[in-house]
């Protein structure tokens, strides 16, 4: 029986790793790609300052690949580490890691693509505001790796806590819920996250004396976006430090993994929905500055109502776990 | 790789429950405490009319945030939060750049230091609230737009407290647990100084103003 283990959870190492490697591979390259893309076209419009919009892009793209190396640190710990094989929920753990890091790269990967991409095409448009452009785009896509440093979080706490005194039955499947509840909820945020910085690379290049409310909206709408992924990464701790009782109905793992599902899923769109909110908000913030404040206002406002529907799928996955 | 995790807690008997201290959270905000007691009173010993190096990073802090926080409320409520801003700035930005020097650690790293700032911020904002629209408009504003939101609209304020609190959390302690394990796979040869630059300094710098930033505006929004 444990060699029966053992061999279980080498696979689920080599899957896990699989996963996060691949899924990791996805966003972070597609957002590479666009920054490149508009380095060109900047470099076509403007080439006498070619050697600094090279530099430019870069640097974005090493921004943007950060995500993409988290997912190689957490696959590489998954293929070369020898896991204790004590109960079969390490089976599920490790793919949990695996899934959460490698679903969670993806928003972030893309979405800080666009700040890059648009401080370029800045530049290209303004080359005075290099310095404050560059040190905006890198503010603004830091920030929109949060999403992916949530899911990195769940999958460290993952490998690194002993689950194994824990009952089999319903334990896999809250760890596997909670894999995708930070790491489906990550997508949206991280996406969203980057079309705000977007906007606000484009406002300062439009108007260099807006930068400083630009930069400080921009940080707030980026704030706000990630609700959704910190709803997500709160029900995967909820998921993996709940004691649960064991219980052998199938029924009950269901509400647990649906429960991961459900916050996951429902945190994508929200993400997404509120970095429109907050790209377009930043993006006039930049051409009528005199109405900043109510600006400010109604992004939150429309936020918070974009958000309700995450926050339907919030109370639904806290209704499976402690009503159910 | 073993002592990820692992806290040092004294726990208390108190009347049938088990009372928890994390003494090494406590020490390191202590020492957070201490640095910034020392810095007010090296930046304000002899002031004057050219300021002197302290004086200067000082009066940075104080009217940058002062600003801020006039720009969000208005002139009068400025000059009643701009302290307490000011203040938990510098707190949260020191307590995220500790975790730079040796054998000390953040004590955001540890989720009940950012959940209890976000309970301060969330209560202070609704007192002011409460002060500012009188206790039948604060009720009122959560039967909006129709009455039967307001299950919605509280889980929604609770949940700004839980959100504003995991955002810090969660960025410090993966940008600790990321120094933590490519310092161990690496053996801590040439990568870790230049992690500890963006984790620490940069990301903990953008966090703890994002942390400020936020409990300006959950106090605007519950004024306005």
């Amino acid at each position: 029986m444990t060699d029966d283990i053992q061999v279980w959870v080498k696979v689920a190492a080599f899957i896990g790793g699989g996963m996060a490697m691949g899924f990791g591979a996805l966003g972070a390259a597609i957002g590479e790609g666009y920054t490149a893309a508009k380095a060109n076209e900047a470099i076509a419009r403007n080439p006498q300052i070619s050697g600094d919009l090279f530099k430019t892009m870069l640097i974005g793209q090493a921004i943007a690949e950060s995500a993409s190396i988290f997912a190689l640190v957490i696959a590489m710990i998954l293929l070369f580490t020898d896991f204790a094989a004590e109960s079969y929920v390490m089976v599920s753990v490790l793919l949990a890691a695996g899934l959460s890091m490698g679903l969670g790269a993806i928003g972030s990967g893309v979405g800080s693509g666009f700040p890059a991409g648009e401080a370029c095409t800045g530049i290209a448009r303004q080359p005075a505001m290099n310095g404050r452009l560059t040190t905006n785009m890198l503010i603004g896509s830091a920030v929109c790796q949060t999403p992916a440093i949530f899911a990195l979080v769940t999958s460290f706490i993952l490998l690194f806590t002993n689950f194994s005194d824990r009952p089999v039955s319903p334990t896999w499947a809250a760890i596997l819920g909670a894999g995708f509840a930070s790491g489906f909820g990550a997508i949206g945020s991280g996406l969203g996250g980057g079309l705000v910085a977007q906007a606000s690379c484009e406002g300062i290049a439009r108007q260099p004396l807006s930068a400083t409310p630009v930069t400080n909206v921009m940080l707030l709408g980026q704030a706000v976006t990630q609700t959704t992924a910190i709803y997500g990464l709160l029900i995967s701790f909820i998921l993996m430090f709940k004691g649960f009782a064991p219980s052998q109905s199938i029924a009950e793992s269901m509400a647990l993994l649906g429960a991961g599902l459900c916050m996951g899923i429902g945190a994508i769109g929200p993400g997404i929905g509120e970095g429109f909110t907050a790209q377009s908000a930043v993006k006039w913030i930049s051409r009528n500055q005199s109405a900043t404040a109510s600006l400010t206002r109604s992004m939150l406002v429309g936020q918070a109502v974009a958000e309700s529907t995450g926050i339907y799928a919030l109370v639904i996955s806290l209704v499976l776990i402690f009503v159910i | 790789m073993e002592e990820l995790g692992k806290i040092h807690q004294l726990i208390v008997p108190f009347f049938g429950h088990n009372m928890t201290f994390n003494l090494e959270v406590i020490l390191m905000t202590w020492i957070v405490i201490i640095s910034i007691l020392v810095f007010g009173f090296l930046a304000t010993r002899n002031k004057g009319v050219i300021p002197g190096p302290v004086q200067v990073v000082g009066e940075l802090f104080v009217s940058q945030f002062f600003a801020l926080t006039e720009d969000a409320l208005d002139k009068e409520l400025g000059k009643k939060y701009g302290p307490l801003i000011c203040a938990l700035f510098m707190f949260l930005l020191l307590s995220d750049w500790l975790g730079m020097i040796p054998h000390l650690h953040e004590p955001t790293m540890d989720l009940n230091t950012p959940l209890s700032m976000g309970l301060m911020g969330f209560v202070i904002a609704h007192y002011a609230g409460i002060r500012a629209k009188g206790f039948k408009a604060y009720i009122k504003a959560y039967f909006e737009p129709i009455f039967f939101m307001m299950p919605l609209n509280l889980i929604g304020e609770l949940a700004k407290v839980i959100s504003i609190s995991f955002r810090l959390f969660g960025n410090i302690m993966g940008g600790s647990i990321i120094i933590l394990v490519v310092s161990y796979l690496t053996y801590s040869i040439l990568l870790p100084p230049f992690l500890n630059a963006f984790f620490g300094i940069f990301i903990g710098a953008i966090q703890a103003f994002v942390f400020t930033m936020l409990t300006i505006v959950y106090i605007a929004v519950q004024v306005k």
